[in-house]
């Protein structure tokens, strides 16, 4: 069972004044519990039993070089999980870390401690690497220093051990940020993710701002448009103006296409053209020396042109009436 | 400590890019209906442009019906002639048919808007003739 171990006057646990924060020995085969206030901000030094760590020396001079290699220096020597890599330097050597987040954050868990009221995750290593002499977790367990690491041993196996007292400890810049969902989702899956979305929203922002773009380029033709022909101020006004003059146009076309047919008539001997009238939107012809049954010859004519009309015969002339 | 969900994250950008691909729907549905408007708007435009000029340039109409009256076949004709602020009328109580002739010949190749008109015979060559032009 995952606990955290702590211990107060003259015991285990203690508050780091200087910050302000209590720090916390987690360990995971604690089995007390903790006494902690309700939201009480805590700093957590990690059990040896919680992370992997080597000290290499390697022919690289900084840190972010030696990350890049982690997960490969530790290939061969971790078992299957999902775990995170730590770093830091001291003197010419490097302190290595491996660590399972989930197993962390499930020890932290599994005594209450909500991930919200952590201040900062710090290895044992960093923080409690200089001890001169084994140092009693529980009555079972004691941290103990050997070839410059730590590590957990039983405390039988110790002659001579004092408590942990972290009281008035200093405690290093070597923090390290747990990841909470890593075990949901890689960091590089995530991060791909994240970048396909980021390069999606771009194109499609992108698309916007260009299709933005050519609306108001438009909006400035048409207002070019309306400059330029002296158009009425709303398209309502200039489609009335359009019928009108369109109106007009089509009665003149057509007034001057049934004229032409009209004065193109062969007309027999004796039959005239007394009067051509334009009125009220109709033509009005009247052929004198017309007699009745002697117009169908005419009648063809028109008909053959296309001309649709009204006929009467009033007295000896013949009246013809076309609508415009 | 306080690391955000990264589903979280994950459905603000998807949320971001469905926001997105909104409104460039909108904005793709404006340009279309920008570009008809613009068709639609070219086109009366340059057609009512068209239309105006050839029934509504007074001035133009006016100069052109002066020279048509002025031809020496149809001035000896003796064409009265009533202009007004809406258009003018032509009138003449006789005239013979070769006059009529050229004047109709002008007149009806040209673009008058003609609204009435009464071309009457008298006689084997002579014709009474009225006609209005509106503009």
């Amino acid at each position: 069972m995952s606990t955290i171990w702590t211990v107060k006057g003259g015991q285990i646990l203690f508050t780091n004044f200087k910050s302000k924060h209590q720090t916390i020995f987690l360990d995971p085969n604690f089995e007390g519990s903790l006494d902690l206030k309700p939201k009480e901000k805590v700093n957590v030094i990690l059990s040896p039993s919680l992370y992997w760590v080597q000290k290499v020396s390697l022919p690289v001079k900084y840190v972010r070089d030696v990350k890049k290699l982690l997960p490969s220096l530790f290939e061969d020597i971790l078992p299957e999980g999902n775990y995170s890599y730590s770093a830091y330097k001291s003197d010419d050597e490097f302190y290595i870390f491996a660590y399972e987040d989930k197993v962390i954050l499930e020890a932290l868990t599994s005594q209450g401690v909500s991930t919200t009221s952590i201040v900062k995750v710090y290895f044992a290593q960093s923080e409690l690497g200089d001890i001169s002499q084994s140092k009693t977790i529980s009555p079972d367990e004691s941290l103990y220093l050997k070839d410059g690491l730590l590590t957990m041993v039983p405390s039988a196996w110790t002659d001579s051990s004092e408590a942990l007292d972290l009281k008035d400890i200093k405690l290093s810049k070597h923090s390290i940020t747990l990841q909470q969902f890593g075990h949901i989702v890689d960091n590089k899956s995530l991060y791909k993710i994240a970048a396909i979305m980021l390069v999606i929203s771009l194109l499609i922002l992108s698309e916007y701002v260009i299709t933005s773009k050519k609306v108001a380029d438009i909006s400035k033709a048409k207002e070019e448009l309306f400059a330029k022909h002296k158009l009425k101020s709303t398209m309502f006004q200039n489609e009335a103006m359009f019928k009108k003059y369109n109106f007009i146009h089509k009665k003149q076309m057509n007034l001057r296409q049934v004229t032409a047919v009209v004065l193109g008539l062969r007309l027999n001997s004796g039959e005239k053209l007394s009067i051509l009238e334009v009125k009220n939107g109709r033509l009005n012809v009247v052929f004198s020396g017309v007699s009745k049954g002697k117009e169908k010859h005419i009648k063809k004519a028109l008909k053959l042109k296309g001309v649709t009309f009204k006929d009467s015969f009033k007295s000896d002339s013949w009246h013809l009436e076309v609508t415009l | 400590m306080n690391r955000i969900n990264p589903l979280y994250v994950g459905l603000l950008l998807a949320l971001g890019i469905v926001f997105l691909a909104f409104q460039l729907g909108g904005a793709k549905s404006d340009l279309k209906e920008a570009k008809e408007e613009y068709a639609k708007t070219s086109k009366i435009a340059t057609n009512l442009s068209g239309l105006k000029s050839t029934y509504a340039d007074r001035k133009k109409l006016k100069a052109s019906l002066r020279r048509i009256l002025a031809l020496s076949g149809v001035r000896q004709a003796n064409i009265t002639k009533d202009e007004k602020k809406s258009g003018v009328k032509l009138s003449s109580k006789s005239m013979d048919k070769k006059a009529l002739n050229t004047l109709m010949g002008k007149l009806l190749n040209s673009s008058y808007n003609i609204t009435s008109m009464k071309i009457k015979r008298l006689s084997e060559d002579r014709v009474s003739f009225k006609m209005e032009i509106k503009w």
